[in-house]
């Protein structure tokens, strides 16, 4: 497959991860920039969301019912991440129950996975959902950064009309809502991501090359409004201000991406989307792995399948469709193959966390100032079940993350409470609830003894 | 209950009235001789506004925050936006609301026309042609079209920029025009892509781009463009950027779990590259004989059409420029579809109702192997540029005097005037650098980049004369004025043919001005009227987010989104490039359709998919004709469950009459469709018992009524005599002015009937597109103005147009207060 040639070389990325510069510490930058902390021995903290579709095997996710973590088969992958993992049971989203629409649980759970917020039953282009935790989280956080957020999906948006039964398609295409009526893209292509990240081009010659030409048509683009602001009258000039600002923004993050770039290696710009899944998971894992590690961005969210999807993972022995796998009706081989498609995705999670581990990061590495949020927005797939939610936070979360729990609530509390937690250990201020949340999940409070 | 409590309700209030009102008169009886001294005889007009108006419009009461009690009616020159206020409720008949008297018709007329004769007597005393800003940003629609026309290239701006807001109904508006941080890196960006396909300078490295076909368009038919023979499918256009190898990968559609269906018989698949076949594929092959089902081969047979399109991939050699890749399968039948259900006029892909394979996608990756120098080809876009060849063979002199050329003839184009010496230093500087780096070409790419991304080519400016002093009207510059023209009717720069006659200062001479627009509405550019004026006007860019409940409305699918869309794009242009009686856009006894939308509107024998002119004299009755018998406006104003008359109502106020409604108070509650027994309810009844709140009643008696009379039209624009709860419809209702009508004919002939409210409105919604600015009061003897000199020419669009090229507004402007 000529296609094939051209993927980003993973061992090119890895190489560069790992090189041998000592990275300056990248907090440096913080004090200059950013208005969240003033200290420079603050680290940065980085956030995501990792989407596995259409519920899971439970018995095989669930650990034992200890507070000790004791990883089930589904989780086995994460043994080197045990410390650094808590697995949370119990969790429910309410608002994705029908509460007197129709029948759109899919559609429900991946609308309210990150908001707690029940979605406007519509077809059409009146959609509503609620703003989203990576959304909240991108504000503050992406403040700095050259982009606030990262929407990254695997299976394409193309479907529109309805999906599920009275449902426009556009909720099951994200789990990002920038605010109740603003639905995210999710980006499936890695030459689109490559592109926004770094630019058309991957040798760094020619990144150079390009910035400087920017800075070049800035400088004459000033020069030109400076003569422009002279020949209008003083109530027009505001419009050449807010020209003049926007401006100095750009030179800004030109300026940020030009440093940032020097620790970068040469980089090969994908061509598209890989043939198979797991490079096409692996290729955006690297990508968002790289962005993390020049401070490109800090929050991302990343769906690894829509719900609903029919996917065959035959690279493991399972030629069904995964959402037919999902209505089992208790069979013990089907059961059995979701609990391998489940694992499967969780040992692609797995890679990301590799990366990250062996990212060096001020005084740790990438994963200890992470916190990332792994599962699925239904638990029992036959059944569709909205609650007893299979879910766990991994990363060091800047010494804010203590691991190696299992932690099981009463069952209704909010998954919610989890999101506004996770969100509280990275710093970010949330004024009033998010969603359906009634408070945080106190014993994810403690630090960790550093 | 709730019916009883709303009457004690309007009782009260309707007690408070009386007694407000009672108040009112005694304070007024009682202040009589308090008051300054009026004079001993009113005029007719005191008079009348004093019987009719100021028992409500008064001090105290302050009726719509109008107060004409003190207001000195025989000097409107002292309060001219409000008697401006005043005259556009009494033409269009809401004032006094229908419960009050009023005087008799040819009162009341007398009335409004000496109120609009003194309101012109004034203005053309001291006339205000108002204030433009001074930078006006090219929207994203422009700046295509501007690109098209400096460097015949077509862009797919969606991708490269972002969307614009919009005021007052439109998306040119310079006060909304901003300029972020985004947006700025965008131009960057798409300065710099444009740049280097334009000259035809490698890209860093391949890219893919991927060309979609809608999931819910019926692929069982010819499309336009493909070989006789064949059916669905589609054409892709594509700008090839260089010389090179491409690599194309073709997908079949999938259902909704992403898995291909199995055919039992092989279809052929063909692509085509500017009309010669460049590859061939089969899908779909009859099942193993005596194979059972179970068996090995049967299911072998399954596995291998699940994956038929996993080595659809080809490389070919392709010459750069502007291509037209068509996919399309060969047609196997001619015979119509035959099963118990009939089928549906689109596919489904949750449960695939599919009979045939469909095409999903292409992506196309290149350029692979290309030589790096200048290609051999040469493009559109190179043909435009190199009005001189050079290179690293000239010497440098030479290379120069070629760059200096080339840059000159863009720049005056893009910057929309004659170039100076500044301009080509800061040009020249870029192409020394682009060339000193990479030669010739990339120099030539260097500047295109500066010349795209630079303030005078987004932004349209326009100047004070010095030393004016403040609030003077001026003429803008010829060359202002040529800009002005041609963002107007073309959406685009102007030609050189324009720049020339503006910048020897001829464009100001009243014949020449007169030409040039005759010329420029006659020039193929004019079309922009159609699809970016009328679009917007009519709210046509929202069609394609028209996605009807399934269930309720299971045939609209892509294809009549499109056509619906097509329809009114083609009407409107008979009449606007026609040059026809602007009313016909209501009366006109045709329109435009094809096979689709005839079944739709159940007009009988119309075949194929191409578009043609019928006449609706087929239909029974003629409530087809006009604007208000499209289906894109109908469905466009409906909800995907049901229709709306509230806001087919306001619609028609807003973009028909000219009288949008104020906007809703907050936390209205949502309607309720049955009566407390479970009983449905019309629209109208449903819609009734809304009103039955006085508050809400206030703009709703007025809004609704023409959303009744559309109710022959269900949510989807099909006619129908019975409502969803099968009781005939009641399409019965008065315009604000009183007159009756039943039905969309009646509601037609109604807004016809005074024809100088719909060209009114007409006129408005051009003038804020041609200006960029809201209308103001000062506005309005401009438009009365331009209605008047309309309707000697019997109303036909150029002499709307030529009323706005030629007035105030459009060739002077005020100074800074």
């Amino acid at each position: 497959m000529i296609i094939s040639k051209k993927t980003l070389a993973r061992r090119t990325v890895l190489r560069g991860v790992g090189a041998a510069l000592a990275l300056p510490m990248l907090d440096a930058m913080v004090p200059a920039l950013s208005g969240i902390s003033g200290r420079a021995a603050e680290p940065v903290r980085r956030l995501g969301w990792v989407y596995s579709p259409n519920g899971m095997a439970m018995d095989a996710w669930m650990p034992a019912a200890t507070e000790s973590l004791e990883l089930s088969t589904t989780l086995s992958p994460l043994a080197t991440y045990r410390e650094q993992t808590v697995v949370i049971s119990g969790l429910a989203q309410g608002q994705a129950e029908a509460l007197g629409d129709g029948n759109g649980e899919h559609t429900r759970a991946t609308a309210t996975w990150l908001n707690g917020v029940h979605p406007r039953e519509t077809e059409g282009a009146d959609v509503r959902a609620g703003k989203t935790a990576d959304q909240i989280a991108a504000d503050q956080l992406g403040r700095t950064t050259p982009l606030s957020s990262l929407e990254l999906a695997i299976d394409q948006d193309f479907l529109v009309g309805g999906c599920d039964n009275g449902y426009s398609c556009i909720y099951m295409n994200t789990i990002a809502w920038r605010d109740a009526t603003t639905p995210l893209p999710m980006q499936n292509n890695p030459r689109v991501i490559f592109e926004r990240l770094f630019g058309e081009s991957g040798s760094p010659a020619n990144r150079q090359s390009e910035f400087q030409k920017d800075r070049s048509i800035l400088d004459a683009i000033t020069n030109d409004l400076a003569r422009l602001q002279r020949d209008v009258g003083s109530s027009d000039r505001a419009r050449v201000t807010q020209y003049l600002d926007a401006v100095r923004a750009i030179e800004r993050r030109i300026q940020l991406s030009e440093q940032n770039d020097t620790k970068l290696p040469e980089l090969e710009r994908p061509v598209g989307i890989p043939e198979s899944y797991q490079e096409h998971v692996e290729l955006m894992f690297d990508l968002m792995a790289l962005a993390y590690q020049v401070d490109l961005t800090r929050v991302f969210t990343f769906m690894l399948g829509r719900e609903l999807n029919g996917r065959a993972y035959p690279e493991i022995g399972i030629p069904d469709s995964h959402h037919g796998l999902s209505h089992h009706r208790y069979d013990t081989t089907k059961l059995a193959q979701l609990a391998k498609i489940n694992t499967y995705h969780v040992s692609l999670f797995r890679h990301f966390l590799d990366e990250l581990a062996n990212t060096p990061d001020g005084d740790g590495s990438l994963l200890d100032h992470s916190l990332l949020m792994y599962g699925a927005s239904l638990s029992d797939s036959n059944k569709h079940l909205h609650f007893d939610l299979p879910l766990l936070l991994v990363g060091g979360g800047a010494g804010q993350l203590k691991g190696g729990r299992h932690l099981q609530y009463p069952r209704d509390t909010p998954m919610t409470n989890l999101l506004v937690s996770q969100l509280d250990k990275a710093g970010v201020r949330l004024d009033e609830g998010l969603g359906d949340s009634t408070g945080r999940l106190v014993e994810l409070a403690p630090l960790a003894d550093v | 209950m709730g019916v009883a409590r709303s009457r004690s309700t309007s009782r009260l209030t309707f007690t408070a009235t009386v007694a407000v009102l009672l108040a009112a008169r005694l304070a007024m009886a009682g202040a009589g001789p308090a008051r300054q001294p009026e004079p001993q005889t009113s005029s007719w007009q005191r008079s009348l506004l004093d019987r009719y108006c100021v028992t409500c419009h008064n001090d105290r009461v302050q009726a719509g925050e109008l107060v004409l009690e003190d207001l000195d009616v025989l000097s409107v020159h002292e309060a001219p936006a409000t008697w401006e206020t005043v005259v556009r409720k009494l033409r269009a008949g809401a004032m006094p609301p229908p419960a009050r008297p009023r005087p008799d018709a040819e009162t009341y007329d007398r009335l409004v026309s000496w109120l609009e004769t003194e309101l012109d007597r004034v203005a053309a005393v001291s006339p205000n042609p108002g204030r433009t800003e001074a930078f006006h940003r090219l929207n994203r629609t422009e700046y295509h079209n501007a690109v098209r026309d400096l460097l015949d290239l077509e862009v797919d701006v969606a991708e490269l920029l972002p969307a614009d807001g919009g005021s007052y109904g439109f998306d040119n508006i310079a006060g909304v025009l901003g300029i972020s941080p985004t947006l700025l890196e965008r131009y960057l960006g798409a300065a710099r892509k444009i740049s280097r396909i334009a000259v035809g300078r490698p890209a860093p490295s391949a890219a893919t781009e991927t060309f979609r076909v809608a999931n819910d368009l019926s692929q069982d038919d010819w499309v336009d463009g493909m070989p006789f023979g064949t059916r669905g499918g589609a054409t892709f256009q594509y700008n090839f950027p260089q010389d090179g190898d491409y690599v194309v990968r073709v997908f079949l559609a999938r259902n909704a779990g992403g898995s291909l269906a199995i055919f039992d018989a092989p279809h052929t698949l063909e692509v085509s590259l500017d009309n010669e076949i460049v590859q061939s594929y089969t899908v779909g092959e009859r099942p193993p004989v005596d194979a059972s089902r179970g068996s090995d081969a049967y299911r072998d047979w399954q596995a291998r059409q699940r994956t038929v399109d996993s080595d659809w991939e080809f490389r070919l050699p392709v010459r750069a420029g502007p291509r037209d890749i068509q996919v399309t399968f060969a047609r196997r039948t001619w015979a119509y579809q035959e099963t118990v259900r009939e089928p549906y006029l689109r596919p489904y892909t949750g449960t695939d109702t599919r009979r045939q394979p469909y095409l999903g996608q292409i992506t196309v990756t290149g350029p692979y192997e290309t030589t790096d120098v200048s290609p051999a080809a040469s493009t559109p876009s190179r043909r435009r540029i190199f009005v001189c060849e050079s290179s690293q063979a000239d010497s440098t002199r030479e290379q120069t005097a070629c760059a200096r050329e080339i840059v000159s003839t863009l720049a005056r184009r893009a910057y929309r005037r004659p170039v100076t010496t500044d301009d080509l230093d800061v040009l020249l500087g870029f192409f020394e650098d682009g060339r000193a780096a990479e030669g010739f070409d990339a120099g030539i790419e260097f500047a295109l980049r500066w010349l795209l991304a630079s303030p005078e080519f987004v932004l349209r400016v326009e100047r004070d004369p010095v030393g004016l002093s403040a609030g003077t009207n001026y003429e803008i510059s010829d060359l202002e004025l040529a800009s002005r023209l041609s963002f107007f009717l073309w959406s685009s720069l102007p030609d050189d043919e324009l720049i020339d006659v503006a910048s020897r200062g001829r464009l100001s001479d009243p014949v020449e001005l007169e030409r040039q627009t005759r010329r420029m509405l006659r020039d193929d550019r004019a079309r922009a009227l159609v699809t970016n004026f009328a679009s917007q006007w009519l709210y046509l860019r929202n069609v394609p987010a028209v996605y009807p409940d399934e269930d309720l409305f299971p045939h609209v699918g892509e294809a009549l989104r499109l056509a619906m869309r097509r329809e009114t794009e083609l009407f409107v242009e008979s009449i606007f490039r026609g040059d026809r009686n602007v009313l016909e856009l209501l009366t006109a006894d045709y329109t435009f359709v094809n096979e689709r939308l005839a079944r739709h509107y159940d007009i009988p024998h119309v075949y194929g998919s191409h578009f043609r002119r019928v006449s609706l004299d087929r239909l029974p009755n003629d409530a087809r004709r006009g604007l208000l018998g499209h289906a894109s406006i109908l469905a466009v104003t409906s909800y995907p469950n049901r229709t709306s008359p509230v806001l087919r109502g306001k619609w028609v106020l807003e973009n028909l009459l000219g009288t949008p409604p104020a906007d809703p108070p907050p936390d209205v509650p949502s309607l309720e469709e049955t009566t407390d027994d479970g009983e449905v309810l019309s629209m109208r009844e449903a819609t009734e018992r809304h009103r039955a709140n006085p508050v809400c009643a206030s703009c709703h008696r007025l809004m609704d009524p023409p959303g009744f009379a559309l109710e022959q039209f269900d949510a989807v624009g099909r006619f129908r005599t019975h409502t969803a709860a099968n009781t005939p419809i009641d399409a019965t209702g008065e315009l604000p002015d009183g007159t009756q009508f039943d039905g969309v004919s009646g509601l037609r002939d109604a807004l016809v009937a005074s024809p100088g409210r719909f060209v009114g409105t007409l006129t408005e919604k051009l003038m804020t597109y041609a200006l960029g600015r809201g209308l103001e009061h000062y506005d309005a003897p401009t438009v009365r103005r331009i209605q008047r000199d309309a309707a000697d020419e019997n109303y036909r669009f150029s002499s709307i147009i030529l009323g706005i090229v030629k007035s105030p507004p459009f060739r002077m402007r005020r100074t800074e207060s």
